[in-house]
């Protein structure tokens, strides 16, 4: 087995536990069916190109990227535990070089990021299959979007642990970062009808270009702002990625 | 055939290096211990040794391999137990054995049967299901090295390997590394606890201000930098004799019936008190010396040797 892939399986393996798991099941499950049908009444309808969704579909299609974003913000963290536990070094004391590291890390976040949004596909799909509009040219659009987002969370969790050690300032900046992707966007609500500094403040957010393109992939409502979208989506996780690259690659040991 | 050939290794973090000019020479098949005060730079060296830094300047051969050009090839072939805790906090004892061996890439099947006798070895049975944040500080150093037992290698690298272990898992430890060493491994330790050095190692390395201050047999250093000497006449005839006899500069032990002479140069004590025992009608019946600890040397050579 190549190097990449044993350090991929252990990644997987200590990232992968059932709190982990119950966390990225249980946590989505209760905004699609608790918040999602008890906004129903004040949010009856929302208009996304040409189709007329209702809210329940809406935010079951948000949880998509939001899961993406909350499963690869938890993988980025490798790297971060891996300094805490001394296992940074021990794993570059080993037949290892730090591409092998940094391509392990990438790849985890990737299957992680991949895996949430097909159980949230799984679990949410009763609610927005009515109106979903899959055409195949569109699915590799979703997969490509789940592929780059996990990147660009990832590479931000990376980044992030790079420069943090103590335990309070890596959870109070985590957080913060987390509450700020998850609530300033539109997996919740759409832009449309908000405030404009809260509308135009969405748009600073990758996660909003994240769930844009996955509703505009699922809903088949494709078109030359979600392309844009995409793109602003791939050249961010590119630069966030080389970034986070860079930073792994010059930590002390 | 020399497994680690270092010469005029150097590595600065600032103006002042942490190794400098280090040359050393260290034999396949022994345990050699790689001494030094704090700050000495012991752990610099084991992290240029082990490839994870890059010395400033220097030429490096680990298992005649150019260190500097192959260190992947390099670590490939040695293990590592650092001086700081290395674990997987929420993975069992068991399971972390298990996913260290595949990280290098041993089969399962092997796996499963060096762990097993790694938990025996390091009387982690009990603990096998615990997961490593739960354990002690000890048992959680007890699966640090016994975990570098799961891959195969040549050299293995043990930096303070002991801290936290309670005397009992010490001598377990220092048993097997000699078992390991018999079978073939080459083991560069580091340690503070000089007894385990001295139990352990066919030679040690004293390092200061990031030279090698010497490099010998640990009986031999203590021969030539342990000056405490220590010697014990052993009187023939019953213990008692030895009451109401004052011998100065001697410490005499009327229920073992022996006369200790402890000093530097304790020659001149030791004649006196030979003639005192004669003059009082007893014979010594045996005479056994001691040389100082490899500790007593070691501060000695630290105590002595010229700074920079």
């Amino acid at each position: 087995m190549h190097p990449v892939a044993r350090l991929v399986l252990r990644n997987l393996t200590i990232s992968l536990n059932p709190g982990f798991l119950i966390w990225q099941i249980i946590f989505p499950l209760v905004y699609i069916f608790v918040a999602g049908f008890a906004y129903s009444a004040l949010i009856p309808e929302i208009r996304l190109g040409g189709q007329v969704l209702d809210y329940p579909a809406f935010l079951a299609t948000g949880m998509i990227g939001f899961n993406i974003m909350n499963s690869t913000l938890v993988s980025g963290i490798i790297i971060w535990n891996d300094r805490r536990h001394g296992m940074f070094e021990q794993i570059l004391c080993g037949p290892f070089t730090r591409a092998h590291y940094i391509l392990a890390n990438i790849c985890t976040i990737a299957i992680v990021g991949l895996a949430s949004a097909f159980l949230i596909v799984l679990v949410g799909a009763p609610i927005f299959a009515g109106s979903a509009e899959l055409r195949p040219e569109t699915v590799p659009l979703v997969v490509f979007a789940a592929v780059t987002g996990s990147v660009l969370f990832g590479s931000i969790a990376s980044i992030i642990s790079t420069r943090l050690r103590s335990s309070e300032g890596f959870n109070v900046i985590i957080n913060t970062v987390f509450l700020f992707f998850a609530f300033v966007s539109t997996a919740f609500y759409p832009a449309q009808g908000a405030p404009e500094p809260l509308a135009t403040a969405f748009y600073l957010n990758p996660l909003t270009y994240l769930v844009d393109v996955i509703r505009a992939g699922l809903f088949g409502t494709f078109d030359a702002l979600a392309a844009y979208e995409m793109l602003a989506l791939a050249a961010a996780a590119s630069c966030l990625f080389a970034l986070a690259t860079k930073m792994i690659t010059r930590l002390d040991l | 055939m020399q497994c680690i050939r270092a010469r005029s290794l150097s590595k600065s973090y600032g103006p002042a290096p942490a190794v400098d000019r280090l040359d050393l020479d260290v034999e396949c098949g022994q345990a050699f211990g790689f001494l030094g005060p704090n700050g000495a730079g012991k752990s610099t060296s084991i992290k240029m040794f082990t490839t994870l830094l890059r010395p400033s300047s220097g030429s490096l051969e680990v298992l005649g391999i150019d260190a500097l050009a192959e260190p992947l090839r390099v670590r490939s072939r040695i293990g590592v137990v650092l001086q700081q805790p290395s674990y997987e906090p929420t993975l069992s004892v068991e399971k972390s054995l298990d996913r260290y061996g595949m990280m290098w890439g041993v089969p399962a099947a092997v796996r499963r049967e060096r762990a097993g006798q790694l938990l025996s070895e390091f009387g982690l049975e009990d603990a096998r299901r615990v997961r490593n944040e739960d354990l002690s500080i000890g048992q959680r150093r007890r699966v640090q090295v016994a975990r570098e037992f799961m891959h195969d290698m040549d050299l293995l690298f043990l930096d303070e390997p002991t801290v936290g272990m309670d005397p009992q898992a010490r001598r377990r430890l220092m048993d097997y590394l000699r078992r390991r060493v018999e079978a073939g491994l080459t083991i560069l330790y580091t340690t503070h606890v000089l007894s385990e050095a001295e139990y352990l190692c066919d030679s040690v390395a004293v390092i200061r201000g990031g030279r090698v201050a010497a490099t010998d047999t640990p009986a031999s250093l203590r021969r030539k930098y342990g000056s405490c000497k220590t010697f014990t006449i052993r009187v023939a005839g019953p213990p008692a004799a030895l009451s109401g006899l004052s011998l100065p500069g001697c410490r005499c032990d009327d229920s073992e019936g022996t006369v200790t002479v402890s000093s530097d140069s304790p020659e001149g004590e030791l004649s006196a008190a030979l003639r005192a025992l004669a003059a009082a009608g007893l014979e010594a019946e045996d005479i056994s010396v001691e040389h100082g600890s490899l500790e007593d040397a070691f501060i000695r050579m630290v105590d002595d040797a010229p700074s920079g």
